[in-house]
């Protein structure tokens, strides 16, 4: 079958969204402070009120010429095109996000001495990635491509890694440092995580190889031991850990959909 | 000064020094230690094996470089067990992310093992066998769109072509076309899949989380929610020990023994100067 290529993004449409949420950005801060929090409440509240009733109400058939045996209730259609909305208003929180980074180290540029280098490097980064970035994505010749390539493998990539394995060093340093057994807990925590970790590797398998699986004593094997710890007494606690979060998650989003959360939220 | 003081402070910089090494040392000596295969690993190696004819599965590559070490390694044990499906029974894959590194990450990993593949004669081919959708922002709502249609939620491939009209996506339309969902996933989010997708449509779910996050993830594996799982990096060489290959899991597999070994001694270490030093105090305290 051939592949049809796509001529692009409408950027009519692109502009023309941007315009519009513009406006609608400019009417919001012309609004009074307690109405402009009425109509943030309003817009969280009608948001969180449709995923919630197109989750929970009964559904019914709703074929579909690609799924005939599709079901679902009134406000399904709408969630594709809710899901897009919701991308929309997440792609401006994104631009919020940059705006306060910009603020930030702007005044630490404006006023320099220490740190003003860090404030340096971060606009760089920032024009240079955007630039590039929108550059391969509109022309996608090799040059564009390669370096885009080289600043987001061989630059951020390659970062992110280096900065998540220098957290090794510091594991290794404070286990040793901290895990010390001066109680009958620590003890037990710290016999624990060395079965757990020697189950965890070949080398630490080994140890326990020369029992014959066959044996009275096959239940041994640190692997088997290893893997009674993770599915027995940790899997009771790390549920009972679910069900707290669970709890207290529903109960932060309930203030959030309800408009009663205090603080920058709805207060700003 | 005194040894059991000694031994409870070694300068931090030797115990950097000899991670270092013991990390990179084993990189150079290409031996595989055989090792015992988990159940969770097994039952996703089963589950992934026994998929039907022709049958697509959503890969989730979300994860970032910081945790590449694992995922990376786990991504291409998984990728290596589809591409050999598509071989044995035409199973097709899309790779979706939620992490702007990991469609990046992910296609780098597909090509490589496509091209080792075709040498072979798979006649492995992007956009028939499998196809990159990209990087995607807002993974609940989006999952929810995706659930009921596909294509329209999906819209375009990385190479900005129709998902729609690709071959590798006929007869998907919606998740009841999907057979199998695989993320591969350093955070909590993969419950987003468990709650809008796998739950609803009762799709099979597999799983390859870090090791420090595996412990969370095995009540969704005691629940029958998720069929399978890989736990960390050894869960990749348990992986691609079932494959009978030697990826880049078994040539770090070392590295992470090696690394395992040296925590343990040196915990073990320091704790045994502590408790001597201890006893030494209380004999001395006694005798005064």
């Amino acid at each position: 079958m051939p592949v049809k290529a796509v001529v692009g993004p409408n950027i009519g449409m692109i502009l023309l969204g941007l315009v519009l949420s513009l406006v609608a950005l400019g009417i919001l801060m012309l609004v009074p402070q307690r109405f402009r929090r009425g109509i943030v409440r309003a817009a969280t509240l009608i948001g969180g009120l449709y995923a919630a009733l197109e989750f929970f109400l009964p559904t019914q058939p709703m074929p579909t010429p690609d799924d005939p045996k599709a079901i679902g209730n009134f406000l399904s259609p709408s969630v594709v095109p809710f899901g897009n909305y919701v991308n929309a208003v997440f792609g401006w929180t994104v631009g919020l996000g940059v705006i306060n980074l910009c603020q930030v180290h702007g005044k630490r540029l404006m006023k320099g001495g220490a740190g003003s280098f860090n404030s340096v490097v971060f606009f760089l980064s920032m024009i240079m990635m955007t630039v590039i970035g929108i550059l391969q994505k509109a022309h996608p010749n090799p040059l564009n491509k390669n370096l885009y390539d080289v600043l987001f493998v061989g630059g951020l990539v390659s970062l992110d890694a280096t900065m998540f394995s220098i957290v090794a060093f510091y594991i290794v340093s404070a286990a040793y440092r901290a895990f010390r057994i001066r109680s009958v807990e620590a003890t037990l925590l710290l016999a624990t995580a060395i079965i757990v970790m020697l189950g965890q590797i070949a080398i630490g398998q080994l140890l326990t190889r020369w029992i014959p699986m066959t044996s009275a004593f096959h239940s041994l094997h640190i692997e088997l031991i290893r893997s009674w710890i993770l599915t027995i007494p940790n899997s009771a606690v790390t549920r009972a850990i679910a069900f707290g979060l669970g709890i207290g998650g529903l109960a932060v989003a309930l203030r959030i959909w309800l408009g009663l959360e205090r603080g920058s939220y709805f207060d700003a | 000064m005194n040894i059991l003081r000694l031994l409870q402070q070694v300068d931090r910089r030797v115990l950097y020094v000899m991670l270092l090494l013991a990390v990179t040392l084993p990189f150079f000596v290409k031996f595989r230690v055989p090792v015992a295969v988990s159940p969770p690993t097994q039952a996703l190696y089963d589950a992934i094996d026994s998929l039907p004819e022709n049958s697509f599965v959503l890969f989730g590559p979300n994860y970032s470089a910081g945790t590449r070490g694992e995922n990376g390694a786990q991504s291409e044990a998984l990728l290596r067990h589809l591409m050999i499906m598509w071989h044995k029974k035409k199973v097709r894959f899309g790779m979706l992310a939620f992490d702007p590194q990991g469609k990046t990450l992910a296609q780098t990993i597909a090509l490589g093992l496509q091209e080792e593949y075709n040498k072979q004669g798979y006649n492995i081919k992007e956009g028939e066998s499998w196809v990159n959708f990209g990087y995607r922002v807002d993974q609940q709502n989006f999952v929810r769109a995706l659930v009921k249609d596909v294509p329209g939620t999906l819209l375009v491939d990385v190479h900005d072509r129709s998902v729609a009209t690709l071959p590798v996506m006929q007869g998907v339309h919606t998740a009841k076309d999907v057979a199998m969902i695989l993320d591969v996933n350093p955070t909590a989010a993969y419950t987003i899949y468990i709650q809008f997708m796998q739950g609803p449509f009762k799709i099979p779910m597999g799983l390859a989380p870090t090791a420090v996050m595996a412990p969370e993830a095995f009540n969704y594996l005691d629940s029958g929610q998720i069929v399978g799982m890989l736990q960390g990096l050894q869960g990749a060489v348990e992986y691609e020990q079932l494959l009978n290959t030697f990826g880049r899991a078994t040539r770090a597999s070392n590295s992470l023994g090696v690394a395992h070994l040296l925590l343990i001694s040196f915990i073990i270490m320091g704790n045994i100067a502590m408790l001597l030093e201890r006893s030494k105090q209380r004999k001395a305290g006694g005798a005064e």
